[in-house]
């Protein structure tokens, strides 16, 4: 059975992008625009890994990971952000919130499935 | 497929190959070190080239022996799958596609050209020059929240892995007592020594998200390899060569008294696991799970000495089919498939005759008599075809034939003599030819000396059914017949899960279960007056067991709903309680309870009580009724 | 209907057993042993009279209430009540069957002389499922076919008392 990931972001061209890629590679992909609805969807179980932007409207990235860290069913559960470069300040903040990882953006897609294989596995 | 002649038959095998050669070449091109891969090609060429010499296409047999030489040694190691390789492996593709379909058209100085090629390919000098390597000493220890926060230390661990040879041990130091443990924390440290090519940036990549709250301590080592990890490389040489070819006889007996005291040895281990489960020592833990995992290994190990492949019982067949049609003036073909399926050996014993019996069936009944089948259009040479595979936890053994198929009408006629059909009752196709098997059943207008006498068809099913088995009949008029023989894999020691209904316990099967979810108080009562549930989406029939079983208690306030399967269709069996897993050793049940549908066995449970294991494919089919007559009345 | 007569130069070593206050015998040769109440689990769907499973000794064997056979009421078992594990012969295959009883009195031997045909009226049990009576302190006791017995049983007919 294939891995679910949870692709949290409020561009609908990086939603695409990401499922079409994370697709090819194998996994399932549920979408999400924003924090709240990313957090709806994670409340109904089976996702083993999520994938967000932090800057989102109605509730923030940040915001999302630390609600995220509260559901019983997300113990464990890889989360990868996406960051630029340069904010490495970020970086801390969203480790503290409960991330796990990080992606730097722009991205290409095969960068994008290494990340996955390192957090998630096949 | 036409039967008749072996070079056609051969031109479409080295179709198949060639193609298949095709594509693992052109994969070779992008993943060359693919082991898989080299594999494939290796054994399409040596398939290619063996057929050939014995079907006479001596000049592709001579042709593709250097192919195949040349990847002989790739396989080995000698040489590598370089890109001038592969390209002179496609053109030698082309050119023994010629050979075999226009042998006249090709062009001997062509073909003699690309052997050039591949000479040429083979000297190249090995473009990966060795190496320098490294050995390191890494330590490393989580942070405490590290799992729960998503990062998985096997993954690290793999991805060290992947930078070269690893040598793993674990610091279990700092483990607390279980009563404190905090299963979501990382207690477990780590060494590894590695011998490597990469950097030591590169090591520490793969930590990159954990580099800053973690432990990390590296050294270098001297340059020299470690030293060596105590002799398992020899060991599983030593294990792979016993591997190949050597078997000894043992007699039947005592494998069958192995597999006794094997069972006798999982219900003591079941008993110890439930004296271990109350006890606070942590050594008695430690060496109760230990003898549970020694058990099933040897339990494992005991079932995998008694199978044996079906192509042993398979073979006795074609001088069956081959006398069998001369007596009865037919000309048939048997083509076998799926030799290699492994079954049980009593399994094997058991079947024999109820495969005589349906191949007896096919050969007199199914396949015409060839100035028939001309009429009919066919080729006067009929066929029958065995086949076995797995499928799940059964196994699956099909006998086919393309004779006539089953008349319709005249069993429905018969059967309504026979007084087993009231007239005028619809009967399904499946159901139909199920009454084929019921005693004294027989359409035969007259009585050869192979059969007619309508006793074959039962006593199949009698033997199939002590196999707690199941027989699926279907035939197209005027094309052929099939029947199906579903038979469960093992018969003495099985994965079960444990499950209480009311007040008593009962052993679903493991492997015949898909999922559990669990049935809230509100699904029930909402679900009452239906009989679906709605898992994800889908509709999946289901029985409540305490209304099955009428145990006259009430419900659970945490039903669960074991969610099982038998061939393609599903139901979920709403239980009380999901007590865990059980190493469920089977004993048949007697005469006074063999009749009882839903029940495939009893069990004895660790505490010395008696657990009736359940019969999945007749709940299945309960479920499936119990749908219909729902629906029915709806 | 004749019932089997045993060798009359033979007596019969039986074991006496106590239902609901009528006595009656088994031929030893298929008693393998008796147990003291053990747990028992209930089999859905079995018939009443032979509902049960328990484990003797790594086995699983079916248990039989005779009370429920022979169409007496059901009762509690008191305590005296002990389980008797009986092998017989199913239509030719020897099963290992539990039967409940209220009381296991004595194994005995019933002297030749004292076995004899079945008088067909004022009988407690079937005559079918009688091999033979005998004479014990004075009274008539019947020695049960209990392969017979069972064997009607697993093919369908149920065997009553007599009226």
């Amino acid at each position: 059975m294939s891995k679910t990931i949870l692709s949290v972001d409020d561009s609908a061209s990086i939603l695409q992008m990401v499922k079409l890629t994370l697709a090819g590679g194998g996994y399932s992909v549920v979408q999400a625009m924003n924090g709240a609805d990313g957090l709806a969807k994670a409340r109904g179980g089976g996702i083993d890994m999520v994938l967000t932007d932090l800057n989102m409207p109605v509730m923030n990235g940040l915001a999302m990971i630390r609600e995220l860290r509260k559901l019983p069913q997300c113990t464990g559960v890889p989360i990868i952000f996406l960051t630029t470069e340069s904010a490495a300040n970020m970086k801390q903040e969203a480790k503290a919130a409960g991330a796990t990882g990080w992606i730097t953006k722009p991205f290409r897609q095969d960068q994008l499935l290494a990340v996955v294989r390192k957090v998630l596995g096949a | 497929m036409s039967g008749n002649d072996p070079a056609q038959t051969y031109r479409q095998e080295a179709a198949d190959l060639l193609d298949q050669l095709e594509q693992a070449l052109l994969d070779l091109e992008h993943t060359p070190g693919d082991a898989d891969l080299i594999n494939t090609a290796f054994r399409a060429l040596h398939t290619i080239k063996g057929s050939g010499a014995m079907f006479g296409f001596d000049a592709v047999a001579a042709f593709t022996h250097h192919v195949e030489t040349a990847f002989d040694r790739v396989r080995k190691g000698e040489v590598a799958a370089s890109e001038p390789l592969i390209a002179v492996a496609l053109a030698a593709k082309d050119q023994i596609r010629r050979l075999i379909e226009r042998p006249d058209d090709v062009d001997g100085a062509e073909g003699a050209a690309i052997l050039d090629r591949l000479a040429a390919a083979l000297a190249a000098p090995a473009n990966t020059p060795p190496s320098a390597t490294t050995t390191w000493r890494l330590r490393f220890r989580l942070p405490r929240d590290a799992m729960a926060m998503g990062t998985n230390p096997l993954l690290l661990l793999d991805e060290l892995r992947s930078l070269g040879a690893c040598t793993v041990t674990a610091d279990t130091s700092a483990i607390p007592p279980l009563e404190m443990l905090d299963p979501t924390a990382c207690y477990v440290g780590w060494e590894v020594v590695l011998v490597t090519d990469q950097t030591r940036s590169a090591i520490e990549q793969v930590f990159l998200f954990v580099l800053d709250e973690m432990q990390l301590d590296i050294q270098q080592l001297s340059d020299r390899a470690p030293e060596a990890k105590p002799a398992a490389p020899p060991a599983h040489a030593d294990a792979a060569a016993a591997r190949t070819g050597s078997s000894i006889r043992v007699p039947a007996e005592r494998l069958d008294d192995l597999m006794d005291q094997v069972g006798e040895l999982v219900i003591a281990q079941s008993r110890l696991k439930q004296i271990a489960a109350s006890s606070r020592d942590i050594q008695v833990k430690a060496i109760a799970e230990e003898i549970e995992r020694l058990a099933l290994e040897l339990r494992d190990t005991t079932m995998g000495a008694r199978l044996v492949p079906i192509g042993q019982l398979f073979g006795r067949f074609r001088r069956l089919v081959h006398d069998l049609s001369h007596e009865l003036g037919k000309d048939i073909d048997l083509v076998l498939s799926g030799e290699d399926t492994e079954l049980d050996k009593t399994l094997i014993e058991r079947l024999a005759d109820p495969l005589i019996h349906l191949i007896r069936n096919a050969v007199d009944h199914g396949i015409e008599p060839p100035a028939q089948r001309e009429i009919a259009g066919k080729q006067g040479r009929g066929r029958i075809a065995l086949a076995a595979r797995h499928l799940g936890h059964e196994v699956l053994i099909s006998i086919g034939d393309d004779g006539g198929g089953l008349d319709r009408a005249l069993i429905r006629q018969r059967a309504e003599e026979q007084g087993l059909l009231a007239s005028g009752t619809y009967l399904g196709d499946g159901e139909l030819f199920q009454l084929i098997m019921q005693p004294g059943f027989s359409t035969a207008h007259e009585v050869t000396a192979v059969s007619g006498r309508g006793v074959g068809m039962d006593v199949v099913r009698r033997a199939i059914d002590s196999l707690r088995g199941n027989i699926d009949i279907a035939s197209q008029p005027g094309q052929g017949t099939e029947i199906t023989l579903r038979l469960p894999l093992t018969l003495a020691i099985i994965d079960g899960l444990l499950v209480r209904v009311g007040q008593g316990r009962y052993v679903i099967p493991l492997s015949a279960i898909e999922e559990c979810v669990e049935l809230s108080a509100e699904d029930d009562t909402r679900s009452r007056g239906h009989t679906f549930l709605n898992i994800r989406g889908s509709l999946v029939p289901f029985i409540r067991l305490r209304e099955v079983f009428a145990t006259g208690s009430e419900p659970d306030p945490f039903q669960k709903v074991v969610i099982v399967s038998a061939g393609e269709q599903r139901v979920g069996l709403v239980v009380d309680q999901v007590i865990g897993d059980h190493q469920t050793v089977i004993k048949s049940l007697s005469k006074l309870h063999a009749d009882l549908g839903a029940f495939s066995g009893a069990t004895i449970l660790g505490d010395g009580t008696v657990a009736l294991i359940l019969e999945v494919a007749h709940l299945v089919e309960h479920g499936q009724q119990h749908v219909d007559t729902r629906q029915a009345a709806e | 209907m004749t019932v089997m007569a045993h060798a009359n130069d033979q007596a019969l070593v039986v074991l006496v057993l106590e239902l609901q206050n009528e006595s009656f015998a088994i031929e030893t040769r298929h008693v393998h042993e008796i147990l003291d109440p053990v747990p028992i689990t209930t089999v859905p769907g079995a018939d009443h009279a032979v509902d049960g499973l328990i484990n003797v000794r790594g086995r699983v064997v079916p248990l039989a209430d005779l009370r429920l056979i022979f169409g007496m009421p059901a009762q509690e078992e008191g305590r005296d009540a002990r389980i008797v594990v009986i092998e017989v012969p199913i239509d030719g295959d020897p099963t290992t069957i539990g039967i409940r009883a209220d009381k296991v009195n004595e194994v005995t031997e019933l002297a030749a002389a004292s076995l004899e045909h079945t008088p067909r009226i004022g009988l407690r049990w079937d005559p079918e499922y009688i091999t033979c009576i005998g004479k014990r302190n004075g009274a008539f006791i019947a020695v049960l076919d209990m392969g017979r017995i069972f064997s009607r049983l697993v093919n369908g007919a149920q065997p009553a008392a007599a009226a």
